[in-house]
């Protein structure tokens, strides 16, 4: 049985706020891992693991050498060198702040990576958000392809009129500067056609709106997202109840 | 019973149709006071928490206001816009990111990643601008979900890019450099919580050294990291809104002047021409 796109979303968007409320290294490793294994259930554990290594790497080695060695409210000193001193509490700090984002970052991106578009977007059209939402989100994926595409043609072409990217800095911006405005230019121009042809066709106007896509919205599921709503809700007011009288001075 | 245009209604009609104007005007306010109150809080409260150790309580106080803040911003906006900008947003969504690829092929250490809301923002205005700042951090989340805490950060940079091309400064070469700096100083300032407590840092390893460098003179994480963004943020801005200007001029005149936020405030330099329809 497919998901419906919202109950996959709700799903890991509940799931990163209760990780992020729960504030436990053990869990965010355990809901990472737990996203990984579904990953690889659904196929996309390459492409998953590929972009979050991406982003978690340089974030993960930020955080070591940010709170592993300068983090002046640590009390245990492991070791010191001049004014850097790796302390438990700094460690601990990293160790959680980087498990916490790798969690709601593999959750974000199995998501993103089995979600179908076409099927999002129907199902945010029957749920009355306004359609110009829709039309900016699908465009957007879309045009990331063609783009990339029309900029390498246009790399071409001036290369074939003698474009030669030198060393320096000032050649390199030149050769940036003529491909950027030749893309700029051509991206402006059609996306002014593309007013005049959604236009004529009523997309500025308002009422109501018909689909030809169909989405199953099994009630089981809906059971379910109101389920997973309500318990991030009571993950956060739990959280934030307990925290408060801490974390705001008097 | 009185004659009906037979023409479409222009944009400026159009956008009273649909929802009272009071309520957006309401949604606005809304949502420019969750973000700046979830930045008060958390300066206000920010010495007490990171000493108590997981610092979720903030990281989940910053994320709820901040991204509320964008949407309601993003609900007051949307429906308003007239297509000829609609369209142009994925444009500029794109070419925040295949332009800042490109600038970072010339071996400039900045991110330049905000170029296309720059431009959007001077050639359609402030609220187009802000919208493309949080939408574009919407659908580039698809691809990498740490962007979608800063949505607020980008709203405010295409906000100030439109409200500095209303005021002419984009008349001037030499004050868009200065618009993007100022703007640079807020957004830094802004986005600083995010970094702070969701993630609890930076993403780059040369932001995190000079992180480090304020850590280690025994500053707050808050404190350490806006020090940080108050290095890097104006630069980098200061040279995306120059490059937004830079193409901006080189676009055709034929194609500025067809935006009526640019015809209505003279945003660019240069006589008007006589019939910007034709």
């Amino acid at each position: 049985m497919r998901l419906h796109p919202l109950t996959a979303l709700t799903a890991a968007c509940c799931a990163a706020v209760m990780t992020t409320a729960a504030g436990s290294w053990p869990l965010s490793v355990a809901v990472a891992l737990a996203a990984v294994l579904l990953a690889a259930r659904t196929g996309v554990a390459a492409r998953v693991l590929l972009a979050a290594g991406v982003i978690l790497a340089p974030l993960f080695l930020s955080l070591l050498v940010l709170h592993g060695l300068f983090f002046p409210e640590g009390h245990t000193v492991l070791a010191q060198w001049g004014p850097a001193r790796v302390t438990a509490e700094g460690l601990g700090f990293a160790l959680e702040l980087a498990s916490r984002t790798a969690a709601c970052v593999l959750l974000l991106l199995l998501f993103s990576f089995t979600v179908s578009v076409p099927d999002l977007l129907t199902a945010l059209a029957a749920r009355r958000i306004p359609p110009q939402f829709s039309f900016v989100l699908a465009a957007t994926l879309t045009l990331v392809p063609a783009m990339a595409e029309r900029l390498e043609k246009i790399r071409q072409a001036q290369e074939a009129r003698g474009l030669v990217v030198g060393r320096g800095l000032l050649s390199r911006l030149a050769a940036a500067r003529l491909q950027a405005v030749p893309l700029v230019l051509g991206l402006v121009e059609d996306a002014g056609l593309r007013a005049q042809a959604l236009d004529a066709r009523g997309f500025g106007t308002t009422g109501p709106r018909t689909s030809y896509r169909q989405l199953q919205d099994p009630p089981a599921q809906r059971i379910f997202r109101a389920t997973a709503l309500l318990l991030a809700a009571a993950a956060v007011v739990l959280r934030l109840s307990t925290a408060w009288p801490a974390a705001v001075p008097t | 019973m009185s004659p009906q245009s037979l023409t479409l209604p222009d944009a400026g009609s159009r956008t009273g149709a649909g929802t009272a104007p009071g309520r957006r005007r309401l949604l606005e306010i809304a949502g420019a006071t969750a973000i700046a109150a979830t930045y008060v809080f958390l300066v206000l409260t920010q010495p007490v928490e990171i000493a108590n150790g997981p610092a979720s309580f903030s990281a989940l106080v910053a994320l709820g206001g901040f991204l509320l803040g964008a949407v309601l911003l993003l609900v007051a906006v949307l429906p308003v816009l007239p297509t000829s900008t609609l369209v142009l947003m994925p444009v500029a969504i794109v070419l925040n990111v295949v332009l800042g690829q490109l600038m970072g092929s010339t071996g400039l250490p900045f991110y330049l990643d905000a170029i296309g809301t720059v431009l959007i923002a001077v050639l359609a205005g402030p609220a187009a601008g802000a919208a493309t700042g949080v939408l574009g951090s919407i659908v580039w989340s698809f691809f990498n979900p740490t962007v979608l805490p800063f949505a607020a950060g980008a709203a405010l940079i295409g906000f100030l890019a439109g409200l500095a091309a209303r005021g002419g400064l984009f008349r001037r070469f030499y004050l868009a450099p200065v618009a993007g700096f100022l703007t640079g100083i807020l957004a830094g300032v802004v986005s600083a919580p995010i970094a702070a407590f969701v993630y609890g840092g930076t993403a780059g390893l040369g932001t995190g050294a000079i992180v480090s460098a304020f850590r280690a003179m025994g500053d707050t994480l808050l404190a350490a990291i806006t020090k940080q963004a108050l290095i890097s943020d104006p630069m980098d801005k200061a040279i995306v809104f120059t490059i937004a200007a830079l193409l901006a001029y080189a676009l055709p005149r034929r194609t500025t002047f067809q935006f009526a936020f640019v015809r209505r405030f003279r945003v660019l330099a240069g006589k008007l021409p006589a019939d910007p329809a034709a």
